[in-house]
């Protein structure tokens, strides 16, 4: 019986050791596998066993047991879990209890095999659930921002529906095609409130999670923020061995109130910051500056690296997840919030490669104003409150300068202001928009807030500097995807009287157009149909406002420039110049599209985008195809060009109807 | 010859174990294991004319699973902090680490390994916080368990950090 006793600890996996002083240990019964495997020189030992230099672990253990032991009465001594290695390599769980045992000193290790597997195979369950909530919740966040993002690309084709629609059903066409516009319309405008609802949605979702403490109103001292910024970044500046430096432009007493949150501005001068000691060798300057621009003020930071990517355009730069193929950055969010949160607050982002070496990486806020932060009505709101308004409007003839890249919202709007009897000119971007308002003379103009080169603010801002002194005024409408009643407030605050919420109706616009205040009094206009849309002789007059000498010197022009262009188009591609190619190619899809001429625009688009994408390897092909649509139009133009012209005949009728012998003429 | 004890303390999932690996036995996994309980490992090394004898606890990663015994610094010339580069919390939890260790045990030598530098692309880590740590003084490198980057270079900096 008693020998069974004995060899019960054995059995059940414990080694039952008897502590010494000195810190060796007595077996007090026989010792079990997994310790003879462990520590086999230990287990043969009949002499005391020195167990503590085995294992620093229990070594480690053995403070608390002494403790313990020389404290009878307290607590239980079991240490956790350990592993100790054996000679094969095999890792074995150990765990160790001090005790008493018959007034002596007792150490009991034990080996919890199959209960420590167990538990590895719980805690590992549990903490990989964890990392794949992280993970999740990494991934939700970087989708809320993109769909976002698709949702706003979304509503800007229905701007073209609505006024495509709306040209339609003003067409002289049958009942039952108006049904169908009808039903049309309907099924556009429901998809339009989906997509405000989901953008205001999210908007206020992004706001809760972003804007915390964020108001319009806000505003801090620019070159404060980045200052501090400086400061936090300063080590990792001087440990990459660049140095970081206040540009010597800037007069350090000044003050630089911006609207923004502090915390945020921070945030966008580190990112910028850190972009730029990515890029910088040692030994290099990264230089922060701030310049008086008005009602704006601009931050930049200077960096002496290799300047901008050249897989990238600058506007990519600060797209979502937008990473350049030399780019050893983050997941692509840093310079993409920069962007949207310097554009929430009213301003605008950018970067230029520098002319001697490195880029300047630039954003510019408006200067805080005491009382910014009232707020504005909703857009959409104003407009639909008005739109009760809008059937009894009459619209006095204006001179309209109409600015949107977006080709088709252009031409579509342009149309219908032309049928509504105004005279309208276009600019496909911010800089030609500008230099169409110092040629010529306007009552209103039209500005798509997102445009390249500049944007709506931006030439906004122009026009109202060049205003400076002037007794005139011209009306200016900003059109915007951005709904949210601060936006409209903002960008009142920039110059603009009045917001058009994209997308909008002709009602929206005819509306906003009849609050244009009045140079001269003029007589009232009504609403007029228009000739179809196409390609014809008459059409293009009607597109030119009836003024067939301007028609007939675009189309000289046109016939003129476009064997230049082609040639330049045809050397871009030989040469692998991929941003000529963009750039001719936008230029002359501009010039065909005066034209009508869709054939010819679509193939002009393909080989902007291959431009851009600096794949040039179909760019031949399509160049052929184009020269083959432009062979075809310019046909056409030479004898729209020799036609004698028309009858002299006051505007409305030209408007009215097509010209009776429009097929005998072209023949 | 002279032993210094080393302790490995740092959130879950960081890579202390894959780092100790990594520098005893120049293995790395890319599966993830999670240590419960505590293994030690010994590397010899040699601080500019010494030989040096680390014992490296891999102490499992506190959570609310599984509670730091202050016990096991007992003794430790030193430790190493890590955090992941891609989990920004890793980092908030060193700092908070570091607090404690000196709380319980004072002051004594450490540097913290921002780990999975090859994970560049998924950077979560705010530079301001960097800077801020480094400005305090604290000694940080960027190691990558998986290229071996930075891994020798973290130990050695401990080991002389302890020996100095």
């Amino acid at each position: 019986m008693s020998h069974l006793l004995e060899n019960f600890p054995v059995e059940m996996g414990f080694a039952l050791l008897e502590y010494r002083s000195g810190g060796d240990f007595v077996p007090i019964t026989g010792l079990p596998k997994w310790f003879s495997e462990l520590w086999p020189g230990l287990a043969k030992a009949s002499a005391p066993i020195p167990l503590t230099q085995q294992s620093p672990f229990l070594e480690n253990f053995m403070l608390e047991a002494e403790d313990f032991w020389n404290s009878p009465g307290s607590a239980a001594c079991q240490s956790e879990t350990w592993i100790e290695k054996s000679g094969s390599g095999r890792e074995i769980p150990v765990q160790a209890r001090a005790l008493f045992l018959g007034g002596k000193r007792i150490l009991v290790l034990f080996s919890p095999d199959s209960q420590f597997h167990e538990q590895v195979k719980m805690l590992q369950t549990a903490r990989n659930a964890l990392l794949d909530h992280e993970r999740l919740a990494r991934e939700i966040q970087k989708k809320e921002i993109l769909l976002h993002c698709i949702v706003h690309d979304l509503s800007q084709p229905l701007s073209v529906m609505h006024v495509a629609m709306d040209s339609l059903l003003e067409e002289p066409i049958s009942e039952r095609s108006k049904q169908f516009l009808t039903l049309g319309k309907h099924a556009s405008n429901q998809q339009e409130t989906m997509i405000r609802q989901i953008l205001q949605t999210f908007s206020d979702d992004l706001r809760a999670s972003l804007d915390a403490g964020t108001e319009a109103g806000s505003s801090t001292d620019l070159l404060k923020c980045a200052r501090k910024t400086m400061a936090l970044l300063g080590p990792t500046f001087e440990a990459k061995g660049v140095r970081l430096a206040v540009s010597a432009s800037v007069v350090p007493e000044s003050r630089w109130p911006v609207v923004g949150e502090a915390s945020r501005l921070q945030r966008i001068f580190s990112n910028l910051l850190e972009n730029a000691l990515r890029y910088t060798p040692a030994g290099r300057h990264v230089t922060i500056g701030v310049e008086d621009e008005g009602d704006f003020l601009k931050a930049y930071v200077d960096d002496e690296g290799p300047g901008l990517p050249r897989d990238l355009r600058p506007e990519q730069i600060f797209g979502l997840f937008m990473k350049g193929k030399q780019s050893g950055g983050k997941a692509g969010l840093g310079l993409y919030f920069c962007r949207i949160t310097v554009e929430r607050w009213g301003g605008s982002i950018g970067a230029v490669t520098l002319p001697e070496r490195g880029s300047r990486f630039w954003f510019r806020l408006p200067r805080a104003v005491a009382g910014t932060g009232a707020r504005g009505s909703d857009l959409r709101g104003s407009a639909d409150s008005a739109a009760a308004h809008r059937k009894h409007t009459h619209i006095r003839p204006l001179r309209i300068l109409l600015a949107d890249d977006q080709e088709d919202i252009r031409t579509l709007t342009a149309h219908q202001l032309k049928r509504n009897g105004h005279k309208v000119v276009t600019a496909e971007d911010g800089i030609h928009a500008l230099k169409a308002f110092h040629a010529s003379s306007f009552e209103v103009v039209l500005l798509d807030q997102e445009m390249p080169g500049m944007t709506g603010d931006e030439v906004a801002r122009a026009i109202r500097k060049a205003e400076e002194g002037k007794k005139k005024r011209v009306f200016l409408i900003a059109s915007t995807g951005n709904t949210a009643s601060e936006d409209a407030l903002r960008l009142k605050q920039g110059g603009f009287d009045e917001v058009l919420g994209k997308p909008f109706r002709l009602e929206d616009l005819n509306l906003l157009l009849s609050s244009a205040p009045v140079a001269k009094p003029s007589r009232q206009l009504l609403v007029q149909p228009s000739s179809p849309a196409g390609s014809t002789f008459a059409e293009l007059v009607a597109r030119v406002g009836g003024d067939e000498k301007l028609l007939k010197r675009m189309i000289h022009t046109f016939l003129r420039d476009t064997p230049k262009r082609l040639t330049g188009i045809a050397a871009a591609i030989r040469r692998k110049k991929p941003e000529s190619l963009a750039s001719l190619a936008h230029a002359l899809k501009g010039s065909v599209s005066i034209f009508g001429a869709e054939g010819a625009r679509k193939q002009a688009n393909v080989l902007q985008e291959l431009g851009r994408s600096g794949e040039l390897s179909g760019a031949p092909d399509v160049l052929a195809q184009l020269k083959e649509e432009i062979a075809k139009l310019q046909a056409n133009l030479r004898g729209y060009a020799n036609q004698t012209p028309a009858r002299p005949k006051s505007k409305r009728d030209s408007r009215r109807r097509p010209p009776r012998n429009r097929g005998k003429r072209r023949r | 010859m002279l032993q210094k004890k080393i302790c490995m303390l740092g959130s879950f999932a960081v890579g202390k174990t894959s780092l100790v690996r990594r520098f005893v036995e120049s293995i790395y996994s890319d599966v993830y294991q999670t240590t419960v309980g505590v293994k030690i490992d010994k590397k010899n090394v040699q601080v500019e004319d010494k030989e040096v004898s680390l014992v490296l606890w891999d102490i499992y990663g506190e959570d609310d699973y599984q509670k730091m015994r202050w016990t096991y610094l007992r003794g430790a010339s030193g430790y190493l902090l890590v955090a992941d580069g891609t989990r920004k919390a890793t980092l908030e939890k060193a700092v908070s680490l570091e607090q404690k260790v000196r709380e319980e045990v004072g002051v004594i030598p450490f540097v913290l390994v921002i780990n999975k530098s090859d994970l560049i692309r998924d950077w979560e880590l705010d530079s301001a916080l960097e800077s801020q740590l480094a400005a305090q003084g604290w000694n940080i490198l960027r190691s990558s368990a998986k290229t071996g980057e930075g891994v020798e270079e973290s130990f050695a900096l401990l080991a002389r950090k302890m020996l100095g």
